[in-house]
């Protein structure tokens, strides 16, 4: 991680509370996956290269995830900003492997600060039942904004740990080239294996299962006729 | 339709308040509250009714659920019983869910995104992101205008209108289509961090892909791809540590 300056690290905290705003709570316009959050992460933090080597590996994790009904998943996005901001300035081979790691773990800390953001919501609606009850627009609309200010509070504190947990790695971590490279190699392979299997996952045994084996053959052609 | 386009920004958000016991409810009643307004003055008791009910549970896909809001304030405008409206409502959850979760996560975001990282590792850059987000919110937009004035049109013939409207057309097709797409990003971007790590580190990475997948569909849920992750990443700093 590059000294970071306190604007771009006021940035950093304000793109990441933004990012995971949109998981699910607004605009879900795909701000908070990996690729995005990572690349834009990298720009703010001054290495847009290594923002987005962080964001193409946490989405190939993202990938397996399908947001369906009230599954619990990680929360990539404040993950993704912070790991980005780890791997900025150092070479890529080097820094990948700590920075997705602890990209991963906030990313499963997050997930779980969303459970708390649901539960504190309901706590909220409990709270207010007699208003709605009472059919008061007025409680739904302070409802929507409070659980908005929660969700938007989370992910900025999220983001704020995770670049805090960034300074105390570069400062503190200090693995020799045979372990960094190792690691990096580890969680290619990891993310690998999380978008192959999400991919096998999704296609089944029917016709999608066909068209998802002609596109590793494409991309495999692909690969060696490069 | 009053306050249409209120209702539409507002379902942005409809999942701003989401929960285990009302999930999309109150986020819902939060959107429908431009299109009731101009029932407060023909019938403000009706109007306190409708309110109530928009925010009673309900969930789906959140980009689908326009068409059960369309619907449902319409039914209300029509002074459909409470009782079938609420019916209609808990009937839509499913499908809509379904179909959303089919179209959108299962179909267009593996198609959308792996394009997109397909398309950043081969040079693509900044186009790559810019390219995925107008792509993916230009038909997000599309839809949830569509959801939204269809519901209205329909009102209580909702589920009729989706039966015949283009959405299960969609997704059988775009299901192919994410899957060629995904198995298309999986070796491209393999290739593109491996490239530089000589034949003996793409072979430990992809033996270590190669374990992790096999351990993931025998353990199941219990050992999530993350956890296998933390986990190899463990055992390899323990091996480090000791001096393997």
């Amino acid at each position: 991680m590059s000294e970071l300056p306190l604007h771009a690290a006021a940035l950093l905290v304000l793109w990441g509370a933004l990012v995971g705003l949109d998981l699910v709570s607004v605009p879900q316009a795909m701000l908070s996956r990996p690729l995005v959050a990572g690349t834009v992460a990298g720009w703010l933090a001054g290495d847009v290269e290594a923002g987005l080597r962080v964001g193409v590996l946490l989405e190939l994790f993202a990938l397996d995830v399908l947001p369906i009904g009230a599954v619990r998943y990680p929360d990539y996005g404040p993950a993704t900003v912070a790991a980005a901001a780890l791997a900025a300035g150092a070479p890529w081979e080097l820094g990948l492997g700590l920075s997705v790691t602890l990209g991963l773990l906030l990313a499963v800390l997050g997930g779980w600060t969303l459970q708390l953001v649901r539960r504190s919501n309901a706590r909220a609606i409990q709270h207010h039942s007699a208003a709605l009850a009472a059919g008061e627009s007025r409680a739904i609309r302070w409802l929507q904004y409070g659980a908005l200010l929660r969700d938007g509070s989370r992910a900025a504190g999220l983001t704020l740990l995770g670049l805090a947990l960034a300074w105390g790695v570069t400062r503190y971590v200090h693995l020799d080239r045979r372990t960094a490279v190792g690691l990096t190699l580890v969680v290619i392979g990891a993310g690998i294996s999380a978008a192959a299997g999400g991919a096998a996952r999704s296609a089944g045994r029917g016709a999608r299962l066909k068209w998802l084996l002609a596109g590793v053959a494409a991309g495999i052609l692909l690969v060696v006729l490069r | 339709m009053t306050g249409g386009w209120r209702a539409l920004l507002r379902l942005f958000a409809v999942q701003g308040t989401w929960n285990y016991e009302r999930m999309l409810g109150v986020g819902m009643g939060y959107a429908a509250e431009p299109l009731l307004e101009d029932l407060k003055t023909v019938d403000p008791v009706r109007h306190s009714e409708a309110v109530v009910r928009s925010t009673d549970f309900f969930n789906c896909n959140p980009y689908l659920a326009g068409l059960a809001l369309g619907a449902t304030v319409r039914a209300e405008y029509e002074a459909v019983p409470g009782d079938q409206i609420a019916r209609l409502r808990r009937a839509l959850c499913s499908p809509l869910g379904a179909l959303g979760d089919e179209l959108f996560w299962a179909g267009l975001l593996p198609a959308l995104v792996g394009a997109a990282l397909v398309a950043a590792v081969l040079g693509a850059g900044w186009w790559a992101i810019v390219g995925l987000l107008l792509a993916y919110n230009a038909l997000r937009l599309g839809t949830a205008v569509w959801a939204l004035r269809t519901g209205y049109d329909a009102g209580m013939r909702v589920g009729a209108a989706i039966g015949r409207s283009w959405i299960p057309g969609a997704i059988e097709r775009i299901g192919p289509v994410a899957g060629f797409v995904m198995g298309l990003t999986v070796p491209v971007t393999a290739g593109w961090y491996l490239e530089g790590f000589g034949w003996a580190g793409a072979v430990g990475a992809l033996a270590v892909a190669a374990v992790g997948a096999a351990v993931t569909r025998w353990f199941g849920p219990a050992l999530t791809t993350v956890r296998f992750a933390l986990l190899a990443i463990g055992l390899l700093l323990f091996f480090r540590w000791v001096g393997l």
